[in-house]
Parts: structure tokens; C-alpha cells; sequence
């Protein structure tokens, strides 16, 4: 997806959903625990068929935000709307599908167990819970290993069945933390491209990752730092406005100019006083 | 509320329940191995009880004290000492004696002269299976010790040509047994068998659920099931409903048990002792949720147990009478919910109430189920917040 220019990204924008509303939009978003900012006034649109990416070092607050856009965590303060929906909302559920950073499996239960579990809470019954089960076990790569015991499985085919988990209901909207730990890289590489194959179909995913080199992938990126949103844009423009030619570098420049504005802060602060 | 959601997550419970084998053997084996063992051991005869006689000491008492020998087992098999009247009631309360067999000092005057006197058992009777054989023994003497009589006055008299003087088949009477403690009719047994029930399928529901809950949490599923559609009240009735199958299911196996393999005394109506279960096992579910919030791992379940059931244990009326405690300790017994299911399951299957009398207690248990239900929605509120 690394073709992927500002043209593109311009159309993108004007897609909507279904309702007209963008999929995500995330107002003066802050969590605190104490008196750690976790999440630090955030504020972000994502359209329909977007892959948006959620990219800082671990402890960035991603997982944070992630927890509140899914409603497992109460904002501090601040509104997240998601499908048109004021969260939380019973009636978002049902076209959400979430991956959790650990691989949430119930690990005494096989593959196919878990995947029935999920489908029947979310009314996927029948011919359509099989066939859809048999799809995403495929598409994971772990149709020979339904009947087998999840705990037998090693890291990576714990993450692939969780991404099956997830998307076993085809949910319009998809948030993902990590979902490429311990994947290796050429699972990594079909993950990314069955995210874009998803985004066609006009789902609209949210990943979090510490993967830089995944950043490329992404329709439109954020960049994560404890716990503010350093600069969100599609990945080209992040380069360029950047003056940068990896995302590391990009990273690190946005980086140190939040840590000149915290200076000034503190010298401003020093000088009222 | 879903029903089919509600049925995945039941479903789900008990496919892992059987999915772990030695789970499996928790709730089903252990109690009845458990209760087998018990009863073994309180019914076990091994130790030598201790008698007291208070002989005979009229005119012609030898004759008799001479039979009284000759009948009582070697002291190996059964102790027996020899006191007064006046020491009876002191040596069994200090514990040095299990029962008392007291002759009048004129036995042998009365038994000739036909006057049928009584003669007196007492039981120290605080340890029903022990009450029970030695009110066996002593019965067992003195009817040996009337029929030796009979032969021997017929012996006597025979040999002299004259009418025996003893013409009933037992020449005296033997008291009903007097109990220093406890009663007749109260077998250890009988009483314990109806109460395992209550707190068999509590202590299992309850560790299986707080274990279950805690590696729902520290595996994440928790966070999948909470954003999925399913509902706190969904979760929790699922949860309710996948362990309430095996509290039935053991309850049931327990009753079969102790009715047809340890014969215990059993009169009553199952659906009401499987009633009192269903409620033990919302508290409990519940319980589990809402304490598996505290712990961090398994080990700190593991900590709960003295805390959950040592009071239960000791104070729910389950080896001791509640009515016998200190009265600070039976303010205790009465908030805690086995005292309730032991009561009802006590009067359920030993002295077949019916629903009406045991309404109370049900209401109890209702109400502790409602405030473990309360406790643990919030406790799920919480993991939502």
C-alpha cells in the first residue's frame, strides 16, 4: 500500500458512512489514572475504509485509547462517537470487533470452539456460523488445526486465531492492538494485505502497533507519544512534513519538538511564577 | 436478555469444565471419597470404650455380680471400672467414661422378691456414633444379665424341687437411656450426610467460578465478551446456569450415595433439596465473580477458602449445633449461608418438611443469592469502567 498517495487519501476523506457520519471521531479525548495522563486531549476523524494507524513506543497510551474507543474503559473526559453512535452504546457492539492486545483465547477449548463461542454471542448460527468459521480458520492459515487445543498453540497461531475472533461477525469497524506481536513476518505481510482487502470492502480498521516499518501500510497514521498525539496524516506527508525519509527519523522528529514545547512550557510556567 | 447468548456462554463453561479431567474428579470424586472416609471414620468401632458399673450391693448381690463378670467383654475390648452412684454423672461430664450402667444396691432383694426394679443406663452422648454402640453394649448386658438370671433361678430352684422364684423372662426393667448429651435419635450420620450436599456444591461452585472468572480476566476474553453484545445480566445468568448443571448433578450424586451405598437414613423431597441447591449456587457464583476481582492469580483464590469456608465450617451448624455456640458466634452463623441450606436441607431430608416449613430459610438464601448477584454486577461494572 505504499503507493498509497494525498490524492487517494483526499478521496478517502470524502467517504462516509452508511449514516453519513465519519466511523471514529474522538473529541478532546483524556483518561487519567491518578495523576498520570494517559491519554492527553485527543482529537481524531477516521473515515469509512480506512486503515488508521496508531503508531508510539509501548506505555504511549494506545492501549488506552483503544480500551475507551471500545467502551472497556470510561473516559476521564471528553466524546467518542462511533458509527454515528455516542459510546458507550449497546448498539455499536454488534458491528465492532476487537482484538485485544493479549490473544484473548479461552485456551482449554479448541480453535473451532472458541470461533463457535464468539459467532453464537453474536447470533451466528448454522450453515452461515460454519461456513464463516471454516473462512476465517482458512484465511488465518489454521484450517488443519480447528479440533486442536488452543493451549498447544505457539504465540503466532494464537494471534491469528484471535484476529479470526474478531472478525468472525464481520464487523464494519475493527480495532486491533498489536495484532502483530509475534506474528512472524511473512504472516505479517498477509495480515496487512487482508487489512487492505478488508478496507475495499469498506471496513474501517484501527491498529495500534510498534512496528514502525508497518506505518507505510497504513491509509492514514498517528503518531503516538506519551500519551498526546504528536501528528496524524497520511504517511507520505508525515515524511515530508518531517524532512525525513524513514518513519523512525519522522518519529523522532516529532518527537523532540513535543519536548521543545514541554520546555517552553516549563519555562513560561517558571516565569509567571 | 439473549437466551441464545446466554446458552453460549453456559455452553462454553461446561465445555471447559469437561475439557479439564482432574475438574471433573473435584466435583464428582472428592465428595464422595470424601464423605466415604468420614463415615468410615465415625463409625469405626476401633478405640475401647470405657463403662461404669454401679453394682449391686444388697443381700445376695454376689450371686449376680458373679454373672456381671462372667458377661462383660475382656477389658481389652471393652473398659470398665466400678463406682458409686454419686460418681456417675462426674465421670461421664470429665469424659473418663463413654456409658453408665446403674443397678440399684438392692437389685438382687427386688429381683427375688419380684418387685422388677429398673435398671438405669446413661450415655455421655456428645459423639452420636459412640452413644449408639455403647447404648448397644449396655442394652446387650443387661439383657444377657436377665436371661443368665432366669436360668439360674430355674437351675437353683429346679435342683430343690420347687417352683423357680423368677417366672418372667427378664426380671427387671432397663431404663430408657439417659443422654448426658445430644439424643437418641440424632446419628451422626443421618445429619451429616443431608448438609454435605449444601456444602459440597457451594465450595465447588464457588472455586470453579472464581478460577474461571480470574483466567477470563487474565486472558483478556473478559474484554471480548464485554464488547460483544453480551450483557452484564447475560454473563452472569450464563455463568450461573453453566455450574448450576454440575452443582445438580453432584448434589444428585451425593444423595444417590449416601441413600443407597452408605445407607443413610433418608426421608424427603428432592425437588426441594435440589431448590436449596440452586440458590447455594447463584450465592456462590456470585461470590466467586465478585472475590475473583480481589485476587490476582490462583493462589490468591486459594487464600479465600479460609476465609469463605473456615467460618462456614465451624459455624454453619454443620459438626456443632448452632443454638450451642457463644452467643457473639451465633450472630455470625446467621449471616452466613450454609447455616440456612443446612437447616433446610437438615429438616428437608431427615425430618421430611415441606415447603412451607423451610420457607424461611429459603428466603435467606434468596437473599444472600440477590446480594452476591448486586455484589458481582459490580464488580463487572467495574472492569467495564
Amino acid at each position: 500500500m505504499t503507493e498509497t498517495g494525498p490524492e487517494i487519501h483526499g478521496e478517502r476523506q470524502v467517504q462516509r458512512s452508511a449514516n453519513g457520519e465519519p466511523v471514529v471521531v474522538v473529541k478532546q479525548l483524556v483518561k487519567e489514572f491518578g495523576k498520570l495522563r494517559a491519554v492527553d486531549d485527543l482529537n481524531m476523524v477516521i473515515n469509512t475504509g480506512e486503515t488508521y494507524g496508531l503508531i508510539g513506543p509501548n506505555g504511549s497510551g494506545k492501549t488506552t485509547l483503544i480500551r475507551m474507543m471500545v467502551g472497556l474503559s470510561r473516559p476521564t473526559s471528553g466524546t467518542i462517537y462511533l458509527l454515528g453512535e455516542k459510546m458507550p452504546s449497546p448498539k455499536v457492539s454488534p458491528n465492532l470487533g476487537y482484538m485485544p492486545q493479549l490473544s484473548a483465547l479461552y485456551s482449554d477449548l479448541t480453535a473451532a470452539e472458541n470461533m463457535r463461542f464468539f459467532c453464537k454471542i453474536y447470533g451466528l448460527r448454522g450453515k452461515e456460523q460454519g461456513k464463516r468459521i471454516r473462512e476465517m480458520l482458512e484465511r488465518v492459515d489454521l484450517a488443519d488445526r480447528a479440533n486442536d487445543v488452543v493451549s498447544k498453540f505457539s504465540g503466532g497461531m494464537k494471534q491469528r486465531l484471535s484476529l479470526a475472533c474478531a472478525l468472525v461477525h464481520g464487523p464494519r469497524l475493527l480495532m486491533l492492538d498489536e495484532p502483530t506481536g509475534g506474528v512472524d513476518p511473512e504472516l505479517r505481510r498477509t495480515f496487512w494485505q487482508y487489512f487492505s482487502q478488508l478496507n475495499s470492502e469498506g471496513v474501517t480498521i484501527i491498529v495500534s502497533t510498534h512496528h514502525l516499518d508497518e506505518a507505510s501500510r497504513c491509509t492514514r497514521l498517528g503518531l503516538m507519544r506519551l500519551g498526546e498525539l504528536l501528528a496524524q496524516d497520511v504517511p507520505q506527508d508525515l515524511l515530508r512534513n518531517s524532512g525525513k525519509d524513514n518513519m523512525e527519523e519522522a518519529f523522532l522528529y516529532y518527537a523532540s519538538r513535543q519536548d521543545e514545547v514541554v520546555e517552553e512550557e516549563k519555562v513560561e510556567k517558571e516565569e509567571i511564577q | 436478555m439473549n437466551f441464545s447468548r446466554i446458552m453460549a456462554l453456559a455452553t462454553r463453561i461446561i465445555q471447559q469444565v469437561f475439557r479439564d479431567r482432574r475438574t471433573l474428579a473435584l466435583i464428582f470424586i472428592v465428595p464422595i471419597f470424601m464423605m466415604s472416609l468420614l463415615f468410615l471414620v465415625l463409625t469405626s468401632t476401633s478405640t475401647v470404650h470405657t463403662l461404669v458399673l454401679v453394682r449391686p450391693t444388697g443381700t445376695n448381690s454376689n450371686q449376680v455380680n458373679t454373672l456381671i463378670d462372667k458377661l462383660l467383654p475382656p477389658q481389652d475390648k471393652l473398659k470398665t471400672i466400678n463406682i458409686t452412684t454419686d460418681q456417675v454423672d462426674t465421670t461421664l461430664k470429665n469424659g473418663n467414661a463413654d456409658a453408665a450402667i446403674i443397678f440399684p444396691a438392692d437389685f438382687a432383694q427386688q429381683v427375688l422378691a419380684g418387685q422388677n426394679p429398673t435398671v438405669q443406663i446413661k450415655l455421655e452422648g456428645s459423639d452420636p456414633a459412640v452413644a449408639k454402640a455403647m447404648s448397644d453394649v449396655a442394652n446387650g448386658l443387661t439383657h444377657q444379665l436377665g436371661v443368665a438370671l432366669v436360668a439360674l433361678s430355674a437351675q437353683q430352684h429346679g435342683q430343690a424341687g420347687q417352683t423357680p422364684v423368677i417366672n418372667t423372662t427378664i426380671p427387671f426393667t432397663v431404663s430408657e437411656p439417659e443422654y448426658l448429651y445430644g439424643g437418641a435419635d440424632y446419628t451422626f450420620n443421618d445429619s451429616l450426610a443431608p448438609v454435605f450436599i449444601g456444602l459440597f456444591s457451594f465450595f465447588f461452585v464457588f472455586l470453579l467460578t472464581s478460577v474461571a472468572f480470574l483466567r477470563e480476566r487474565s486472558q483478556g476474553t473478559i474484554d471480548r465478551v464485554m464488547v460483544s453484545p453480551v450483557t452484564r445480566a447475560e454473563l452472569v445468568i450464563g455463568y450461573i446456569s453453566g455450574f448450576a448443571l454440575f452443582a445438580f448433578v453432584q448434589s444428585l450424586l451425593i444423595l444417590l450415595f449416601v441413600i443407597y451405598a452408605l445407607r443413610v437414613h433418608y426421608s424427603g423431597n428432592l425437588l426441594l433439596v435440589l431448590l436449596v441447591t440452586v440458590l447455594l449456587t447463584v450465592g456462590s457464583v456470585n461470590l466467586g465473580i465478585f472475590l475473583s476481582t480481589f485476587a490476582q492469580n490462583e493462589f490468591q483464590i486459594i487464600q479465600f477458602i479460609p476465609l469463605v469456608f473456615g467460618l462456614q465450617v465451624f459455624l454453619s451448624g454443620i459438626f456443632w449445633p448452632v443454638a450451642q455456640l457463644p452467643t457473639a458466634l451465633q450472630a455470625i452463623s446467621y449471616l452466613l449461608p450454609l447455616t440456612y441450606a443446612n437447616e433446610a436441607l437438615r429438616d428437608v431430608m431427615l425430618k421430611n418438611y415441606d415447603f412451607s416449613k423451610i420457607a424461611g430459610q429459603l428466603a435467606a438464601l434468596l437473599i444472600f443469592a440477590l446480594a452476591m448477584v448486586v455484589l458481582s454486577s459490580i464488580t463487572i461494572r467495574r472492569q467495564r469502567a
